[in-house]
């Protein structure tokens, strides 16, 4: 696949292209053919960072230093971070190759053009061909052609996070078994932003989507640090079941490069980051991928108020919901918990015990 | 050369693995508990031939199945005519492990749909049932009812495999409610607030009642009421063939018990084949039907149980209030699944022992029948002295054998065995304590703790009372004491008595429309006198252990069943 395409704008993607480009920027693509409103931008392929690897000498300095590590199966954490840590900066200190830098460059600047802003301000994203939600590196308010160089050579490095090789290890997937294609997108200037899942994440209920949501970008939400506003919205007839109003004290919003976290004015803090009308308009959107999908999904959004509405909702990925991530504990499962352990335990003291005295 | 029959001879009849044998089975359990819920009184030896090896078979199946992680079944043995078990304790932590996992497994469909297994299962039984009543036994060839035989056990064998995993899963849940409950709430399953939470459920048994009270309505309605009230059950059905509106009750009545799916195919005894089932004597249903019509026009059994159901949500919801938030729909399933224990307690019956035994009645008594009449014993009855490899052996050549001098022997020491008392358990343990210590309670088996061997009263010294057991349902009652041992004597009882009996079965049921309390020696709360207890709303007592033992018939008594104290006024 040498002569491949190395490159692609998003509307050339979809479902197909999985193993080309990874999950994520296929269904970017995927989104864009459902017309559904998905920011500007260019996927990097998997292909594109063998490339690198192979004329870097990454690839084969990567592959002797595995073959000389033990069994990492139940080893330390720190043994990880070291692994971690060598086997990034193998990646991170190599040049990327011209023809690499050339291309990346000619379709940054065609983003930037499509967008009339020169040294537009893009997210650099992971793209693996499998979901693993919160594995790999994601760099937000990228600005220039060698700050995306820098943050694209960042997100390959970082399959090798001490947690995705840790992962890798435990599900006996080959240590250099993740490569990743890259999603960079250009940057939405951000009012609120979060997520909405269509299935209830925690008990498993389909009927309902739930939808998280803060002001800013939607960092601010994912990193689970801030109390955030939550809609229930019912499937079918797109009703506002509940809302929860979080007294949000902090968002993630743009920095000069890079993001960061930043006081809520107080104002603002107990006040919705979402009119009834957007949650109704976020709620719609996720339903339209997961009937399109065929599957309960897990979508990043976000309200830009440079656009009116409803022009101003873009979706920035999907994935199919994993429920499953966290064990869903059943009523049942409680019961046949309880019953187990306080019944048939040799220890357990049963209550009920007769007493012959 | 015949060998002539000398007294002298020693005659060995006992069968290892199914009579107790003290130094044989002693040694290898250690510890026999006494079974006073189906042993009272004593069984004759073909059915205790049959509850041993099948309902211990039943036992181990379900333990299997549901892989009980500390207990494999229980061993049962009969001696006297009473029966002895004692349990398969899984005592290796890695073992009980190993067996957890599929436990929890196993487990998970009975707690996510009890009612659709269970209804599976009756259909199972119902189909075997239609099979073996299809024979004609009395004009079956003598192979066919030799093949009867071995069809009726076929099914018997089946029937406890089902009936026992049903009675575990549900008992389970009730226990979890129950240890739930006193450990969050301080109530336990003997308090009215919990009882409450567990009545008025629609089942069969409650079906079968309604429709014979709905047959006493129709006999009012037909002016036949006084053919109920002026006859004993015994000659109510000749009264009723006086009349052509008596004929036509009467065959709707027949009708009813033909074709229900239950019907007349219940016997009147829980745990015997000696008494006859309602279709092979409609007296016994006729005389419920009576029973019904005496209580007088005033009396609606429908509303009374649709004011028990009621009163069941309101507990339901009163005592969820109490219930945090985050735990409601965890308490509201337990109580949800408690209920069908109560509920599959009370209807299993019916379905399993005392239909397939009283088409074992059946069979048998129509083998006994082809025995006597070539004189290898003296009456059909006498069938029940024999075991099944005997019938078996002469049932093709009756009129080779003669089988008198075993029936009779067993008859004489089943007759003897009505009077003697039986011990509450053998053990080479130091002591009873060390015995339920090291024995039972390992098992962690829910049906022995609950149902059999029962929790022990707990007197409490400041209420001064003559006799202690455990609330069945509570309640307060005053009245005259009726001691029954047999289900022949129920007959005896007057409306407003308190009843004393050693245990009851459903075949009872309908007596506790008439008492004002009931006291038994032996079970526990979930037992069936506890159960109808709590569907009637009868203050009942059980596991009194000497309730028929000290109590006579006629002796005023009160009863405080809330407290499970009795008090004897004179």
């Amino acid at each position: 696949m040498g002569s491949a395409k190395p490159i692609f704008r998003f509307e050339e993607l979809g479902q197909e292209h999985n193993n080309l480009v990874g999950k994520k920027c296929a269904n970017l693509g995927e989104m864009i053919r459902m017309g559904l409103p998905v920011p500007p931008g260019f996927a990097i392929s998997i292909d594109t960072y063998r490339k690198f690897a192979e004329e870097s000498g990454a690839a084969e300095e990567i592959s002797r230093y595995v073959s000389r590590l033990g069994e990492l199966k139940g080893q330390n954490i720190a043994l990880f971070d070291k692994v971690s840590q060598e086997i990034r900066g193998m990646i991170e200190g190599k040049e990327i190759p011209e023809s690499i830098r050339k291309m990346v460059g000619s379709y940054y600047k065609e983003l930037g053009k499509k967008v009339k802003v020169s040294n537009v301000a893009v997210s650099v994203r992971s793209a693996g061909t499998e979901s693993r939600p919160g594995m790999f590196e994601t760099y937000l308010n990228v600005i220039g052609i060698e700050d995306v160089l820098d943050k694209v050579k960042r997100v390959w490095a970082s399959a090798y996070t001490a947690r995705a090789i840790a992962f890798r290890v435990n599900k006996d997937i080959p240590i250099t078994g993740d490569e990743l294609g890259i999603a960079v997108t250009k940057m939405v200037n951000a009012r609120s932003a979060g997520i909405a899942f269509t299935v209830e994440p925690v008990t498993g209920d389909t009927s309902k989507i739930v939808i998280d949501a803060n002001w800013g970008l939607g960092e601010g939400v994912v990193s689970g640090a801030e109390n955030v506003d939550r809609f229930v919205v019912d499937k079918k007839s797109f009703a506002i079941l509940d809302t929860h109003i979080g007294k949000k004290a902090k968002q993630v919003i743009n920095k000069k490069r890079g993001v960061g976290w930043e006081e809520v004015p107080l104002k603002k803090q107990s006040a919705p980051c979402l009119s009834n009308d957007e949650v109704v308009a976020v709620a719609k959107l996720a339903m339209s991928l997961e009937k399109h999908l065929g599957k309960p999904q897990d979508m990043e959004w976000v309200i830009d108020p440079d656009f009116p509405p409803p022009n101003n909702i873009f979706l920035l990925q999907t994935r199919p919901a994993e429920v499953a991530a966290k064990k869903v504990e059943t009523v049942t499962d409680r019961m046949i918990d309880l019953i187990a352990k306080r019944f048939y335990r040799p220890d357990s003291n049963r209550s009920t015990q007769p007493k012959n005295r | 050369m015949s060998v002539k029959k000398q007294p002298k001879v020693k005659i060995w009849d006992k069968t290892i693995g199914s009579d107790y044998i003290e130094e044989i089975d002693l040694p290898q359990m250690h510890s026999w508990f006494f079974d006073g819920t189906h042993s009272v009184p004593p069984l004759t030896p073909l059915y205790a031939w049959h509850w041993v090896k099948y309902c211990s078979h039943g036992f181990k199946v379900a333990c299997t199945e549901l892989s009980i992680p500390t207990c494999k079944g229980w061993e049962l043995r009969t001696l006297n005519g009473s029966i002895y078990c004692a349990f398969h304790i899984v005592r290796d932590p890695k073992e009980i492990a190993e067996r957890e996992v599929k436990f929890r497994q196993a487990l998970r469909p009975w707690l996510e749909d009890f009612d659709g297994l269970w209804a599976a299962h009756k259909e199972e039984l119902l189909g075997m049932y239609r099979k073996l009543k299809g024979l004609d036994v009395d004009h079956a060839t003598n192979l066919q009812l030799c093949h009867h035989s071995r069809d009726l056990r076929r099914t018997y064998m089946r029937m406890w495999e089902i009936h026992f995993q049903g009675m575990y899963t549900s008992n389970n849940a009730w226990l979890l409610l129950e240890t739930m409950t006193k450990e969050r709430f301080g109530i336990r399953d003997q308090d009215p607030e919990f009882q409450d939470m567990m009545r008025g459920f629609d089942n069969k048994l409650y079906q079968m009642d309604k429709k014979l009270w709905e047959f006493g309505r129709l006999a009012i309605k037909k002016g036949l009421e006084d053919v109920f009230k002026e006859n004993e059950p015994q000659a109510i059905l000749a009264k009723l063939q006086q009349s052509a509106k008596g004929k036509e009750w009467f065959k709707k009545f027949m009708d009813y018990m033909k074709t229900d799916d239950i019907g007349g195919w219940r016997m009147r005894r829980f745990n015997d084949f000696t008494e006859p089932y309602w279709l092979e004597d409609p007296a016994t249903p006729l005389g419920l039907v009576k029973d019904s019509i005496m209580k007088g026009s005033g009396y609606n059994l429908e509303a009374t149980r649709a004011e028990i159901a009621r009163k069941r949500e309101v507990a339901i919801a009163a005592f969820l209030k109490r219930v945090p938030t985050g735990e409601k729909d965890l308490f509201e399933k337990m109580i949800r699944l408690a209920g069908k224990a109560s509920s599959y307690s009370e209807e299993h019956n019916l379905y399993c022992e005392l239909f397939v035994q009283a088409l074992m009645r059946r069979g048998y008594l129509a083998m006994g029948r082809r025995l006597a009449q070539k004189g290898t014993i003296d009456a059909p009855e006498d069938i029940f002295m024999m075991k099944p490899d005997e019938i078996d052996r002469v049932l093709m050549v009756p009129e080779a054998y003669d089988m008198r001098w075993l029936t009779r022997m067993r008859r004489a020491a089943w007759e003897e065995s009505q009077n003697t008392p039986m011990p509450p358990f053998f053990t080479d343990r130091a002591s009873k304590e060390e015995a339920v210590e090291k024995d039972l309670l390992p098992s962690g088996d829910v049906v022995a703790i609950k149902l059999v061997v029962g929790e022990v009263p707990q007197p409490k010294p400041e209420l001064k009372a003559d006799l202690w057991g455990i609330c069945g349902c509570a309640g307060e009652a005053e009245g005259t004491a009726r001691v029954v041992m047999v289900y022949e004597d129920l007959k005896k009882v007057q409306p407003g008595d308190i009843l004393v009996c050693p245990g009851i079965n459903p075949t009872w049921t309908p007596v506790f429309g008439l008492v004002r309390g009931v006291i038994t020696d032996t079970g526990g709360t979930l037992c069936h006198a506890a159960i109808i207890g709590r569907e009637y709303g009868v203050p009942t007592i059980v596991n009194t252990q000497e309730g028929t033992s000290r109590i006579k018939s006629g002796q005023k008594l009160k009863i405080d069943a809330t407290n499970g104290a009795i008090y004897i006024l004179k």
